[in-house]
């Protein structure tokens, strides 16, 4: 063999050789991606449980939409009422167990109708209509929500009842107005809500539902968003902490064939 | 985070397939394959071409390459099972192979593209997902990368026009082509030898002779005729067109469903250009503006015909869809309305979808 074969084939053995640790650097990166993309996915879909799914998916893609923004929003507040009575009552893996199972069916009411749970606190629940994304129908959205959840509530207390457990009653106040959302918090503790009077006033719409004996109420800025699928009945107004002039508010639910449309009084509100 | 081929949820079909065997004749005749989505839409004069010519259509100004990775992006974005297993076979049709078509779909691709494709990779996902809302402004970032503005026209339309046909085929459930996906698979090794050749004979074929283009003019008159005479000149704004006109002209849902279905979507997406047209087509019905603002604010509306009723809510779910839960929404509409009205919605919910993107560049 000549001396220029010889090179030849040192070169083209070079050369194959280059291409095979090319091939499986290669390989090795794809590897590696798809396993990197498979942890995010993972790390997406713990995320998910924490905040809501969009705002999750943005956060991802290194969106710059979790800044605070001033928009409207429509917050419904729930709360369990005696639930801590209860809870004194209950065996503690129990008392968790009921309250999981209540969550559960609130939150796939909240979600079937475009809404977020942002805030668990003890046995109360914030959910918002109209962010992270605008939602122009929030304020219909928030009623079809509580009218599910109450029916929820009733499906879940027929269960209850069958186990020799006790039923549970809620309380749910929802209100519309503008507000700041965003990421807030500090340190290692941050979570997407709102903040603003709007908020405060659908908290104290649903302490107004145990002064008015009933499960929902919604305030006259929800209302406007209601037709005459729902029937209205009007409460007295309220004077609450923090707000010049009283709250009027109405208690809410569907109306059957041929009820009174939206807005209007009934002869015998409370 | 986009979802990949066996993780999407699919239903029964929505309605069982209409054999015409002319319509399948004319079909053949016209390059369509007869797909399963084709026989499903077959009963709608408009819907049946449109598909057809989302099918067969031709572009001009996008390289032929770029098309099949655009419908395959806008098909994953849009979790269409149907339209992504379709386009998948087809790039494997022509030549790509897996470790490829694989990249493209975890966006690893993108480190292999130079800037002004990833731009359109990214155009095209955000214009299926349109959440966040797209704007003027990406459009006209893709005319600052050098792509020439009838380009990014006809880029945007052909987002819009896979938005379209992804819906039809989403909202009926459409069977996915398993007979079609299996076959390439088999043959996999052979089409990746004569990738090449495919791949000249299928730009040859998408870039041949388009029918005569629309005037600015043409494209003008009619509903919705300021988002579609930007479109003048491009061969993919006659199905646009003719799908709108045939739309609005059909008799099987009443024009004032319609056009409330296209504002909805339209605000939906934000899309105020829209909204004003679909008003504009609201007030030609006799619906003033006080009723229009009633009606959307509300999603009801009592002077529509109490069935058609019900599509006032449930178009609005068409526009970020959630594959199980449209399909379950859209069974039970079909149960309560009949297949042919099913059928129309299905069709009036796609294109307004379709529009409603367009319009978004244009505003």
């Amino acid at each position: 063999m000549s001396l220029a074969a010889l090179a030849w084939a040192l070169a083209l053995a070079g050369l194959c050789a280059l291409a095979w640790a090319m091939h499986r650097r290669a390989r090795l990166f794809e590897r590696l991606h798809a396993e990197t993309r498979r942890k995010l996915e993972q790390l997406q879909r713990e995320f998910e449980r924490f905040a809501p799914p969009d705002l999750v998916e943005r956060l991802t893609d290194g969106q710059g939409d979790a800044a605070p923004q001033r928009r409207q929003v429509t917050m419904l507040f729930a709360d369990l009422r005696g639930f801590t009575a209860l809870c004194d009552r209950l065996d503690p893996a129990m008392t968790v167990s009921l309250l999981n199972e209540y969550f559960r069916h609130m939150s796939e009411a909240i979600q079937r109708h475009h809404g977020h749970i942002t805030e668990l606190v003890g046995d109360g629940l914030l959910a918002l209509f109209g962010a992270p994304e605008a939602n122009p129908w929030q304020r219909r959205d928030s009623v079809l929500a509580a009218l599910d959840m109450r029916a929820a509530l009733a499906a879940y207390n027929e269960r209850l009842a069958a186990q020799g457990l006790p039923r549970l009653r809620f309380g749910i106040g929802i209100h519309t107005g503008e507000v700041i959302v965003g990421v807030m918090g500090a340190g290692e503790l941050n979570k997407f809500t709102v903040t603003g009077d709007a908020v405060n006033v659908a908290s104290r719409v649903e302490g107004l539902t145990r002064d008015h004996g009933v499960d929902l109420l919604v305030t006259a800025d929800v209302r406007a968003g209601l037709d005459e699928r729902f029937r209205l009945r009007e409460m007295p107004p309220v004077q609450v902490k923090g707000k010049p002039d009283p709250v009027r508010t109405f208690h809410v639910e569907r109306a059957e064939a041929g009820a009174a449309p939206a807005g209007s009084r009934d002869a015998g509100a409370a | 985070m986009t979802r990949l081929l066996d993780e999407i949820p699919w239903s029964e079909p929505l309605l069982a397939p209409d054999i015409d065997p002319a319509w399948e004749a004319e079909l053949r005749r016209r390059g369509g394959n007869g797909s399963e989505v084709d026989r499903r839409v077959a009963p709608s004069p408009w819907i049946r071409e449109a598909c057809l010519g989302v099918n067969t259509g031709r572009a001009s100004e996008i390289p032929a390459h770029l098309f099949s990775v655009a419908a395959l992006v806008t098909s994953q974005e849009n979790a269409c099972r149907y339209c992504y297993g379709a386009n998948r076979a087809y790039m494997k049709n022509l030549g790509y192979s897996e470790a490829y078509i694989r990249r493209i779909e975890t966006e690893a691709h993108l480190a292999e593209l130079n800037g002004r494709e990833r731009a359109l990779v990214a155009f095209c996902r955000n214009l299926a997902r349109s959440r966040p809302r797209p704007a003027r402004a990406e459009f006209d970032g893709l005319v600052r990368l050098g792509y020439a503005p009838a380009a990014a026209r006809e880029i945007a339309l052909w987002i819009a026009l896979g938005c379209f046909y992804n819906r039809v085929t989403i909202l009926l459930a459409a069977p996915p082509e398993q007979g079609y996906e299996k076959w390439v698979e088999a043959k996999a090794r052979w089409f990746a030898l004569i990738g090449p050749l495919t791949r000249w004979q299928a730009a040859r074929r998408r870039r041949g002779k388009p029918d005569p283009a629309l005037s600015a003019d043409v494209l003008g008159a009619g509903p919705y005729g300021t988002v579609l005479a930007p479109l003048a000149r491009l061969p993919g704004a006659r199905i646009m067109k003719d799908a709108l006109d045939g739309a609005f002209a059909s008799r099987v849902l009443s024009r004032a469903t319609k056009a409330l279905m296209f504002a909805i979507v339209a605000r939906s997406l934000g899309c105020r250009a829209s909204e004003t047209e679909a008003r504009r087509l609201l007030a030609a019905e006799g619906i003033g503006e006080a009723e229009a603002d009633q009606a959307l604010a509300t999603l009801s509306f009592a002077r529509l015909p109490a069935d058609e009723a019900q599509l006032l809510p449930w178009v609005r779910e068409t526009v970020h869809v959630q594959i199980a839960r449209i399909q379950a929404r859209t069974r039970d509409l079909a149960g309560a309305l009949g297949a042919p009205a099913a059928l129309e919605a299905v069709g009036v919910a796609a294109l307004a979808n379709a529009t409603v993107r367009l319009a978004m560049l244009v505003e």
